[in-house]
């Protein structure tokens, strides 16, 4: 168990940590703008892996040269994103858009339904049996030496997911829009009165969700190598955690507990075992509970009104 | 031709009736008053005018045309400025960006930098808070952002619901001093109030809300020393 061992697991810890935050971007920003918990989200990623899947075979990516794959790498996400947040957005205006009033019950089991839906299509799609997706990069290590192994899979999440995330960060907080999304998400009536359409803005949210949901279903594929209908669930569980861990609704909140959720799973499962990790990571997502029921980074709820 | 016209209105909130049959209307440049109890239906005649609670008869005219039916963002855009009961500031928000906020429809960010300047002349404390989040504000502040908000997006009608409520008499008045020099703007106004004697003393007319219908309407002298008025609305008689 030497350091190297240690540093090894952290980097394959925040690497992953940096798929699962993209994931649970797309649950914090739907609760923070409807305070819908989109169950639907983890499969709607298992079809963009599908797509994705499709999208390799039909393009020929595994036969290609290294210029063509890296081009292919980036249409993929750029198709598997725009399929997902497009999809998103077709979920959220006939299942979510007729419930707005209704109960929040109403929607949550809706979600749930929709999740069921979309792993049916997905076990049509690709079928029961878990899918091999192809190695379309080099399996070269980066870094000297050869004490840790960093390859260019490992970069690509990084590649992928860091300008993701500071292009969403800039679009909250300097765009129209991203004014917009804040002020309905603190209050969807007085968003309205300024002249805000509301539905626009809930519409451009569940489409940027999607659109990162797309980016991180390709990079899933490259980066696990094995995709299956029954995937969303799992993942979609992990990413809901780190948001809630985080603090459902807080952005950094996602980024930060997708990054704590996945050094806490390499390491739990390097040193305690892997049928052990779910435990621990819930365990830990528990106990952080009862002493911030808010999450990490979330806000706490007193407020002068 | 009456600038807002409000025919016949109904709406409510699923079995409960809370507008029946209401017309009124406002001409431009006019400031009119509507008083009357807790629960009679006063903020739900600016919601509805507003289009957040959808009408369920007759209708509204703006200019002439009729807005019945349009989303509340398409009816602020036609100049109908809001600033709903219980202020609903953006807490988590700067007092900047709410005032960028009530500027949402204006596109240029030139005119929307002199628009919301021109606002801090009338609250200049705001002015001073510009970078501290609304929710942080007092209660009279944060009253004050709610009007300046409806404001920077320059409307010719503004909705105004319970202004006073919950504030100490000096912010009050400097609150009505600002209203009653809207209309010397331009400004149509219809101001909602649970404090008659002040709304009634500024407005040119005033109608009475009692459950849900128009009971009483006429100047706001004539309201003011209506005995029905006085007894009920002014706690005289």
């Amino acid at each position: 168990m030497s350091v190297q061992f240690f540093l090894q697991q952290c980097l394959i810890g925040l690497t992953n940590g940096a798929l699962i935050a993209l994931v649970a971007l797309g649950y914090t920003m739907v609760y923070g703008i409807i305070g819908l918990i989109n169950f639907a989200h983890g499969d709607l990623i298992m079809l963009g892996a599908c797509l994705a899947l499709s999208l390799v075979a039909a393009l020929g990516l595994a036969a290609a040269g290294p210029a063509t794959t890296w081009l292919g790498i980036g249409l993929l996400i750029v198709l598997c994103g725009l399929f997902c947040g497009t999809l998103n957005v077709a979920v959220d205006r006939f299942v979510y858009k007729p419930l707005r009033n209704a109960p929040k019950l109403a929607p949550l089991v809706s979600a749930i339904g929709v999740s069921f839906i979309f792993m049916n299509v997905g076990l049509f799609w690709i079928g029961s049996a878990d899918r091999s997706f192809p190695e379309l990069l080099p399996s070269i290590n980066l870094l000297p030496g050869n004490s840790l192994q960093f390859n260019w899979k490992d970069l690509l999440v990084v590649l992928v997911v860091a300008p993701l995330m500071v292009g969403l960060s800039l679009l909250v907080r300097v765009t129209r829009l991203g004014k917009a999304m804040r002020a309905v998400s603190q209050d969807p009536t007085a968003a309205a009165l300024v002249g805000i359409d509301v539905d626009q803005v809930i519409a451009a949210t569940f489409f940027i969700g999607g659109f990162l949901g797309g980016a991180a279903s390709v990079i899933y594929g490259l980066y696990i190598n094995t995709i299956g209908f029954q995937m969303g669930f799992q993942n979609g569980l992990y990413a809901f955690t780190a948001a809630v861990l985080g603090g459902i609704g807080s952005i950094p909140g996602a980024v930060f507990g997708g990054l704590v959720i996945g050094l806490v799973r390499a390491l739990a499962s390097a040193y305690v075992g892997e049928r052990w990790t779910g435990a621990i990571v819930f365990a830990i997502l528990i106990v952080i509970l009862v002493f911030r029921p808010e999450g990490l980074l979330g806000r706490r709820t007193s407020e002068k009104v | 031709m009456p600038m807002l016209e409000v025919q016949e209105l109904e709406a409510g909130y699923g079995p409960i009736q809370a507008l029946n049959a209401v017309s009124l209307e406002v001409r431009e440049g006019e400031l009119i008053a509507i008083i009357g109890a807790n629960g009679a239906g006063k903020t739900s005649l600016l919601m509805a005018i507003s289009g957040i609670i959808s009408a369920r008869r007759g209708q509204v005219l703006f200019c002439g045309r009729s807005i019945t039916g349009l989303k509340p963002h398409a009816i602020v855009r036609l100049g109908i400025g809001h600033s709903p009961e219980g202020r609903r500031i953006f807490p988590r928000l700067t007092v900047r960006e709410n005032l960028e906020l009530g500027g949402f429809t204006q596109r240029d960010a030139w005119q929307l930098k002199r628009d919301i300047a021109e606002v801090c002349e009338l609250f200049p404390v705001l002015g001073t808070r510009m970078n501290q989040l609304g929710g942080t504000l007092s209660g009279g502040e944060q009253q004050m952002l709610a009007v300046a908000r409806a404001l920077v997006g320059r409307p010719t009608l503004l909705l105004l619901d319970e202004p006073s409520l919950g504030l100490a008499p000096l912010v009050v008045a400097k609150l009505f001093s600002v209203i009653a020099g809207l209309t010397a703007r331009g400004i149509a106004v219809v101001l909602v109030e649970q404090n008659a004697r002040a709304a009634l003393k500024l407005a040119a007319r005033g109608y009475v809300l009692e459950a849900g219908r128009i009971t009483l309407s006429g100047s706001g002298q004539e309201l003011a020393s209506d005995n029905r008025v006085r007894e009920a609305y002014l706690g005289e008689g």
